[in-house]
């Protein structure tokens, strides 16, 4: 068993891959300790089948009962994905805004090799230039809507690196792991359109698309910003940098299971097809998946020891050069502190100042959804067929007083299968599955086929993806009492959202519900057009809690130690050999859905270790 | 009987194995009612998954053999001292000659782990038992165990598209049938039209082309099934919940109406009942035996929904069923086509993909 080597990289996941990717590439050993299993596509088994299936139940499965002590939802039912954690086994713990504690499935990824790649949607957005500096574009600014302290302009932060240096990163992220979409009409200068075509959006999109134009054309009656097909993580051709094939119809590939599913196809780019299976023959490359990283141990600065368990629970160490730390923002930094717990060098180090796992980030995130006014068959769609910038603009943020803005796609592949739209029906996210239909007494005999008829390929949401008001006590902490299947402590999630976030929210949930009604109003078709409604997460029941899957700060990079964790090459501050390069870094969250900015700040940092070894 | 033994793949057995069964912490976590207080199964997470079964393929036709399942048995020696033999028995196999279990490495190193690999038809219902160093054990971790006539307790497992009664009497299914084809769309007009020409077609249809097709396509397109599978396997902890109001149903039906037997009673009789759950008062309902009917009937609503829309597999939507009646309700009379192509993402022979292989 081989226990050292150059680089050891914890999570497999768009903050890993890629710097496994190119590490090993260039000739250097690497290992890969993946808390979650090894599941392959079709082509990649012997027996030719996948370990992920078309199945409603597999991802979101069958109901289990919250047991862990102490927490107020205590013995409530939640259902979650095969490859998600149990949340009993290792729950996210969160305060409500009663103050007591919850235990959430909300704030993990996936743990699977691939990591959330797996289960992902795929929306694969830039982040614009203007995302990068909302210190600089907010200094000075007395427009600022409900921010009456003067949070935005004290916390904002400009990223240490601007677009156009990450930009040849996000070119070399969209050729190697395989993106369809358009650059047409997207605010963001592309120095290579490296995206595949798309394939035919759904025909219940054409709503979206018609409400954007119109949108796009009022917000900017001279130049209209319009709508681009949605990047997306699924190649619609043979993808030569990974040997992916499509199918000979690749139209075929537009199942709707899709967000929450793994392909089993291995058509979606999950990091695992897309980088790492790819590098999987080399000798200098090794990934041991099932295997946990309870701690890492340090000599002075140096990170001289990664302390982990095997598939059967048996402690072991491996030695590395280099670490990188890459298992999503949460479980990065309860790694930190946990290893703080156990070394007090280890503290003082990573302590150097309080900042580690402050400034924790989601996303600010909503929209609105209708009823359209004809029938389409949405169970054949990818996530998302239309985007817009055109709530990003500098212009627009100033017109509202807001501080950032956001990008704005159309959802196609929810509401499209039967058991999602059951287990969707009233509820707001993973934690309250199920509850709206069983709480509908109507839905039964007369009732439940109106309800079928009422939402069957006819549902249409549009979404908002947006930046976060950085705050310092939105943090991850250690929970005091609660422990895992390892008998360690969990995270503890504490966040509130800002007066301006849910400003911002209301605002893009506005131009969401524009997009729905412009597109939706101004047809006629068999039915008529519903309204359902629209708005802000932060309207939800359990709004502290949410997080979209975007999982953001609490290490943020920066240039001055005092004011940040890592430099700006994402290592931490008072280590020779420790970085972290999961979503952890950002200090600010980014208008889009984050992955693919995860992936493209690895390439870069992936670079900067070359140069190292 | 001659069963095909596979060797186990031990990156198959691990990935199925870590999240579920590694662990250092005892507090019964996953006990949510289906376990006694010192059960050590309340202690691992969803232990109902083993044996791990699946889908197989000998790699060159999924569709050749769609009918039958692999079964994977997991041993885990949590003893510090590793077991001389493992072994199984079991109706999928000759009853009179154990098969050895093998030991799963990791980097070369022994797991604790033992596990094997057999082909199994699918809709079929085992028992079996593990011999550790010669003594014959229930498996530790499958939650499933059931006595015998002959007052011998042993494991179980079921393959999937499984049919056979696992949970009730025949009295208590059919209760559960009429209380489960209440809730469905297909007790209304269009709904049976649409039920008695679909169990002509499928009848009619060659059998081997859409497994299993060979039992009775009843007003709950099998949703009664999937609640039995599903609270003999995934969600036992809510058998009880069903033990106790189909008998409180029973009683209440047997008060309302002497001379009929529940299962017989008028459609009308069953909706009064129903809504009367719906708001949580029952007359003639004992409510220190279950106090809220309510529950019941949110638990009942979730479970057919599902039974009746999930992969057939789990034992409801038999022949693809629900999803057919949603294909065929929701039709474009313009171009000809469904609004709910089901058929085109699923695996054949169920459904028609090319390229995914179920």
């Amino acid at each position: 068993m081989q226990t050292r080597f150059d680089v050891i990289i914890i999570g497999s996941g768009a903050g890993g891959a890629p710097i496994a990717y190119t590490l090993v590439k260039a000739g250097k050993s690497v290992l890969i300790l993946e808390k979650g299993p090894l599941f392959k596509p079709q082509y990649q088994n012997t027996n030719g089948l996948s370990d992920f299936k078309r199945d409603e139940l597999i991802s979101d499965g069958t109901e289990k009962r919250v047991q862990v002590p102490g927490v107020a939802n205590y013995g409530e039912g939640f259902y979650s994905s095969h490859v998600e954690p149990d949340i009993n086994d290792e729950p996210h713990v969160y305060r409500g805004a009663d103050g007591q504690d919850r235990a959430t499935i909300e704030g993990y990824t996936a743990q699977v090799v691939g990591g959330g790649t797996q289960l992902y949607g795929g929306v694969s957005l830039r982040f614009t230039p203007t995302d990068f500096q909302l210190q600089s574009f907010n200094a000075g600014r007395t427009d600022l809507k409900n921010d009456p302290d003067g949070d935005v302009q004290r916390e904002a932060r400009d990223w240490p690196i601007s677009y156009d240096e990450l930009e040849p990163y996000y070119t070399q992220a969209e050729e190697l792991i395989g993106f369809n979409g358009t650059v047409d009409n997207q605010l963001k200068r592309f120095s290579k359109d490296n995206y595949q075509p798309p394939l035919e959006p759904n025909p219940i999109s054409r709503y979206a698309k018609a409400g954007m134009e119109q949108l796009g054309r009022e917000l900017n009656p001279i130049d209209p910003i319009l709508p681009y097909r949605t990047p997306l993580a699924v190649i619609t051709r043979d993808h030569p940098p990974s040997g992916r094939k499509v199918p000979t119809d690749p139209e075929t590939l537009k199942t709707s299971y899709v967000n929450r599913y793994g392909c089993p196809l291995g058509a979606k780019s999950n990091t695992w097809v897309a980088l790492l299976s790819p590098i999987s023959d080399q000798p200098n490359f090794e990934i041991r998946a099932n295997c946990i990283v309870t701690h890492l141990e340090c000599d002075g600065a140096r990170i001289n020891r990664v302390m982990y368990r095997d598939p059967s629970g048996r402690q072991l160490s491996v030695e590395g050069n280099l670490v990188v730390v890459a298992c999503s923002a949460i479980e990065s930094i309860r790694l930190l502190k946990l290893s703080a717990r156990f070394n007090s060098e280890f503290d003082q180090r990573i302590n150097q100042n309080d900042l580690l796992g402050r400034y924790f980030l989601t996303h600010c995130f909503g929209g609105a959804s209708a009823l359209m006014p004809t029938r389409n068959d949405k169970s054949m769609a990818l996530d998302a067929d239309w985007a817009t910038d055109c709530c990003a603009t500098e212009d627009f943020l100033k017109n509202n007083g807001l501080w950032a803005g956001g990008a704005i796609y159309n959802n196609t592949s929810d509401q499209a299968l039967p058991l999602s739209i059951g287990r969707n029906h009233g509820s707001q996210d993973l934690d309250t599955l199920w509850k709206g239909f069983i709480d509908d007494t109507r839905l039964a005999g007369q009732g439940l086929a109106d309800f079928l008829d009422e939402n069957i390929g006819r549902g249409l949401s549009v979404s908002f993806m947006a930046n976060q008001v950085p705050q310092r006590n939105n943090r991850i902490e250690l929970h005091p009492t609660i422990s895992d299947k390892w008998n360690r402590p969990v995270a503890y999630i504490i966040k509130t959202w800002h007066r301006h976030d849910q400003y911002l929210m209301d605002t893009l949930a506005g131009m969401c519900g524009k997009i729905l009604k412009y597109g939706g109003e101004n047809n006629t078709g068999e039915f008529q057009f519903l309204f359902e409604g629209q708005g802000g997460i932060f309207n939800a029941e359990n709004a502290l809690a949410r997080i979209a899957n975007h999982i953001l700060g609490g290490a943020r990079f920066g240039t001055d130690p005092r004011d940040s964790v890592l430099d700006i090459h994402c290592r931490a501050w008072n280590f020779d050999n420790l970085y972290v390069t999961d979503g952890s870094f950002m200090p600010t969250s980014g208008g889009a859905n984050p992955t693919l900015t995860i992936q493209a700040n690895s390439f870069r940092v992936a670079d900067e270790l070359l140069k190292r070894l | 009987m001659a069963v095909q033994v596979l060797d186990p793949d031990p990156e198959y057995v691990l990935n199925h194995c870590t999240k579920y069964l590694a662990r250092d912490n005892t507090d019964p976590r996953h006990n949510f009612g289906q376990f006694g207080s010192d059960d050590t199964r309340a202690s691992i997470a969803e232990s109902w998954r083993f044996p791990l079964i699946a889908t197989y393929s000998d790699g060159t036709s999924s569709k050749s053999n769609y009918a039958v399942n692999q079964v994977t048995f997991v041993y885990q020696n949590r003893g510090v001292v590793s077991p001389i033999s493992v072994g199984v028995i079991g109706t999928f196999a000759t009853l009179y000659e154990p098969i050895p279990l093998r030991p799963i490495q990791f980097l070369g190193e022994n797991t604790g782990y033992f596990a094997l690999t057999v082909i199994v038809p699918k809709a079929e219902v085992h028992f079996y038992k593990y011999l550790v160093n010669n003594q014959y054990i229930i498996d530790p971790i499958n939650p499933q165990r059931v006595t015998l006539d002959n007052n011998k307790t042993w494991s179980r497992f079921f393959t999937q598209f499984c049919t056979q009664p696992l949970s009730f009497e025949d009295w208590e299914y059919a209760i559960l049938q009429r209380l489960v084809a209440h809730i469905l769309p297909f007790r209304t007009r269009e709904g049976q039209n649409f039920i008695d020409r679909y169990y002509n077609i499928l009848d009619k249809q060659d059998k081997a082309a859409l497994f299993p097709s060979a039992y009775r396509l009843d007003e709950s397109v099998g949703a009664t099934n999937y609640i039995d599978c599903i609270l003999a396997r995934e969600e036992n902890h809510h058998l009880i919940d069903y033990k106790i109001c189909i008998s409180e149903i029973n009683q209440v039906l047997r008060q309302r109406n002497p001379f009929i037997d529940p299962q017989d009673i008028s459609v009308e009789m069953y909706a009064q009942l129903y809504n009367e759950m719906a708001a949580n008062t029952v007359p003639g309902w004992d409510y220190s035996k279950y106090g809220r009917p309510r529950y019941f009937w949110e638990l009942l609503r979730r479970h057919t929904f599902t039974g009746a829309f999930s992969h057939p597999k789990y034992g409801g939507n038999i022949g693809a069923a629900g999803w057919a009646y949603l294909a065929e309700r929701y039709f474009d009379t313009a171009t000809k086509t469904t609004l709910f192509n089901w058929q085109r993402a699923i695996e054949s022979p169920l459904g028609i993909n090319k390229d995914y292989h179920g």
